[in-house]
């Protein structure tokens, strides 16, 4: 906390409303004490940031580059925030908030006049704004306004609006779901090939129009070796149905059901049922097909209550 | 009576402790427990002209006959479909006798279920093989169906929605199998019964699985020593004669996941192994003592009482409330404790405790016993036999 | 490296005049000579580890800098006589190291200056600086000529 500014109430909870009495106060504490620069403002460290930068104008170093005023009163290799620097104490409260990352999103700087060696600087800094919750392209966050001023013997030289965008990194994405691949063949392609395309497929001889799943190259009807499919209506009942506990499976996560569906069809087809509560879960069930895409590869056939 | 029946016998089984860690290569455990069961059949490894195992085994039989310094093998296979091989080895070692293609099979299964590779986990790359069953794993695994308890979890909830019968049940298995391994000193659960309540407190692995419905994990070997029941007569122990043995696959049939048929209650391949088994060895399910029934999960031991005919269709609850299964009830079912309660070792550590049934030499000794069913892995294409006294 | 004044003295400049662009590669050592001169000293100005551990994909230019270029893109054109009166920015995307930075510009106003100041006419110029990543900064810059 900046010192002088009493902490935010214990009996403020809501965690919006204590970021901003925070910044209320804040914002009232109004100019932290002035910072002297290190170095007054000369031709060496003009010198190096127009090397670095490229910058050949031949103003340089005669007057300053008014875009380097910042520099004067960086804090250096070994530097840190003063304890009654708004932006430090502003950031605390939202790191204690979960808003830990941190983007500049604003600079905007305006300079009276040019500045020429031997000058000697200072810079004070308030807290003038924070704004949020928003929803940003990041995550949640607030933007956090302050301005600084850069004073040569108290006169005002430059000033700068500065926003940052502390937000609440969103959480990772979840690993891509790992599950056993089923292998695929020329029996079995047109299969996953339809749960591809959001089609369930059951396989139906070419001969006799026996239909049949799991499916196999040969009818065992009438020995045809000409099988074709037809699109399911992905309708049927529960069979019957198991809850897995025990042991973790890769890509999924327990409890959850596996149920043995049959189709209006007259076929059974083994698939997770998702969205049911594994208690409530009964065989005659009514179910629909659902498609449980794993990667741009696979896609697993699945059931959902009807 | 099949040409089959009685013309081959076990004569000998073996074992390593059963743990949770062994400490040791899953082929030291497999090399323990064949060299375990010769020596319990009075023969050597130079005697040893057949080894079978499950395709699961890590251990191949060349590996498993250098260890036992085996000079020549004339028979050798593995069985597929993981707990369904179990009988099948012996199955297979006694047609190999019964036919003269080879004297002396051992059967063995050997592995660090629990300390190594584990059952119960989600298997990688169960749909990566290039084979027809990779490409059946694929309409299971990636939709999240990927344990052994949820494949048998969706049997079971059909099975409870249509014979109106309740997670508590499927308990009375679980709590059978712990009291009977409460007095097998072998057991990992020895001293350590359950009640239902503690069953239906259990937590939900897959429903309507409770943890106390699935068996243990285990770290172990056993190994069966099959040769002609003629040759049996002079080894140290009484024959457990193979009066039959049979395997079976139904219609539509998948690896744990046969959901398409019409009806999802039974199994109708043990159903066909059932029929086999009484029809060789010319007996029923009124002529059997023991059952040795397997018991990865709970609900499929209900389904096999059923399939085996010991009650009808659904009325598996009332033989269970009835106390059917227990060492003094109508069919006492895995005296041993089965896998949920002695060790999971794949069907083979029921395989020998059948024998000592037979012998007459089980720690929970069923009176006068003269035919025992074995079964093996359920939910799978599987096996059966039936073990007598000679 | 410095650009020609290209801005013929005398006339003022007509509203809508377009400035000769400001092209820059920023190298790295460009991004780091410019944090020092102006004293910057925050590591994701220098410190690419750094940098990269804190998300971004390389070290990138700092505000004072943007803002020293931006009034460099109309000095260049306006030539020593002219005197800056403000610089107004708006951040964009980041402009890191690698990248190029193109600043151009346009005259938006031009009018009397405002008594008290230095004579001459007030000219609005408005700034636009993109890199790869797009608008690095827009902003104006208001200047007198003599």
């Amino acid at each position: 906390m900046s010192a002088g500014v009493a902490p935010v109430a214990d009996a403020v909870q809501d965690p919006a409303e204590r970021i901003r009495e925070a910044a209320r106060r804040l914002v009232e504490a109004g100019d932290c004490a002035p910072r002297p620069a290190r170095d007054p403002v000369n031709e060496p460290m003009i010198n190096n940031w127009t090397e670095a930068l490229g910058d050949a104008n031949p103003a340089y170093p005669g007057i300053a580059p008014p875009a380097m005023v910042q520099v004067w009163t960086m804090g250096g290799l070994h530097g840190q925030r003063a304890d009654d620097d708004p932006l430090g104490a502003m950031t605390r409260v939202l790191d204690e908030a979960g808003y830990t990352s941190v983007v500049a999103t604003d600079c905007a700087q305006t300079y009276a006049r040019a500045l020429r060696p031997g000058e000697r600087l200072a810079v004070r800094a308030r807290l003038t704004d924070v704004a949020g919750p928003k929803r940003t392209a990041l995550g949640e966050g607030w933007f956090v306004t302050t301005v600084s001023t850069w004073t040569v013997d108290g006169e005002p030289v430059a000033e700068m609006m500065f926003r940052i965008l502390k937000f609440r990194p969103p959480p990772p994405p979840p690993p891509p779901r790992q599950v056993p691949r089923p292998q695929v063949n020329r029996d079995t392609a047109y299969f996953w090939e339809g749960t591809a395309v959001g089609e369930l497929r059951i396989q139906k001889c070419g001969e006799c129009g026996a239909l049949r799943h799991p499916p196999g190259p040969m009818c065992p009807r009438c020995g045809a070796t000409r099988p074709g499919y037809v699109v399911a209506s992905g309708r049927g009942e529960v069979y019957s149905f198991v809850v897995h506990h025990h042991p973790p499976l890769p890509g999924r996560e327990v409890p959850f059901v596996v149920a043995l569906v049959e189709l209006e069809e007259g076929v059974r087809v083994l698939g997770e049922l998702r969205g049911a509560d594994p208690g409530a879960v009964r065989i005659g069930a009514p179910v629909e097909v659902d498609f449980d895409r794993i990667d741009d590869e696979l896609v697993l056939p699945a059931w959902r209550p009807r | 009576m099949s040409a089959l029946s009685g013309a081959a016998s076990v004569v000998g089984i073996g074992a390593t402790e059963f743990s949770k860690d062994s400490g040791r290569s899953e082929l030291q455990l497999a090399a323990e427990a064949v060299r375990a069961a010769l020596d319990d059949a009075g023969l050597r490894p130079s005697d040893v002209d057949g080894l079978v195992t499950f395709s699961m085994d890590a251990n191949a039989e060349i590996a498993v006959a250098r260890e036992l310094g085996v000079p020549r093998l004339r028979f050798f296979g593995q069985i597929g479909y993981g707990g369904g091989a179990a009988c099948a080895t012996v199955g297979h070692a006694a047609m190999a006798v019964a036919t003269g293609v080879a004297d002396v099979v051992v059967c063995y299964r050997a592995f660090n279920e629990r300390s190594g590779h584990r059952f119960g986990r989600v298997a990688a790359g169960a749909t990566a093989a290039p084979t027809s069953g990779g490409i059946d794993n694929g309409w299971q695994y990636p939709v999240g169906l990927s344990t052994p308890a949820a494949t048998v979890a969706m049997f079971a909830q059909r099975y409870l929605h249509e014979f109106g019968a309740t997670s508590e049940d499927f308990g009375r298995v679980a709590v059978a199998m712990r009291r009977h391994a409460a007095t097998n000193p072998r057991a990992w659960f020895h001293g350590r019964p359950i009640t239902l309540a503690e069953h239906q407190a259990s937590r939900w692995i897959v429903e309507p699985l409770h943890l106390l419905d699935c068996c243990q994990e285990s770290d172990g070997a056993v190994a069966v020593v099959v040769t002609s029941t003629a040759r049996a007569r002079d080894l140290p122990h009484p024959p457990a004669v193979i009066t039959a043995a049979a395997q079976g696959s139904g219609a539509d049939q998948f690896t744990m996941t046969s959901y398409y048929r019409d009806d999802l209650t039974g199994l109708p391949e043990l159903g066909l192994v059932a029929r086999q088994l009484w029809a060789q060895a010319g007996i029923g399910p009124a002529d059997v003592q023991v059952g040795m029934l397997y018991d990865h999960f709970t609900p499929f031991v209900l389904v096999q009482l059923e399939e085996l005919g010991f009650c009808g269709r659904g009325e598996a609850r009332h033989f269970l409330a009835d106390g059917g299964i227990e060492l003094d009830g109508a069919l006492p079912v895995n005296p041993h404790g089965g896998q949920l309660g002695e060790a999971y070792i794949h069907g083979m550590n029921g395989l020998a405790e059948g024998v000592r049934q037979i012998r007459g030499s089980a720690v929970n000794q069923v009176a006068d016993v003269r035919n025992v069913v074995v079964t093996a892995g359920t939910g799978v294409p599987t096996s059966g036999l039936v073990l007598a006294v000679g | 490296m410095a650009a020609a004044v290209t801005r013929a003295p005398g006339a003022p400049p007509a509203v809508g005049t377009e400035l000769p662009a400001l092209r820059l590669d920023v190298t790295a050592t460009f991004v780091v000579a410019t944090a020092l001169a102006t004293r910057d000293f925050q590591d994701v100005h220098h410190d690419r580890v750094a940098a990269v551990a804190r998300g971004s994909k390389d070290i990138f230019l700092n505000i004072l800098t943007t803002t020293g270029l931006v009034q460099r893109c109309v000095t260049d054109w306006a030539g020593p006589a002219a005197v800056v009166r403000a610089v107004s920015i708006r951040l964009g995307v980041p402009c890191y190291a690698g990248d190029e930075l193109v600043l151009g510009g346009r005259v938006a106003a031009v009018e009397a200056a405002h008594a008290g100041g230095p004579e001459g006419v007030e000219v609005l110029v408005e700034v636009v600086g993109r890199c790869g990543l797009g608008d690095h900064v827009t902003g104006t810059v208001k200047v007198v000529l003599p």
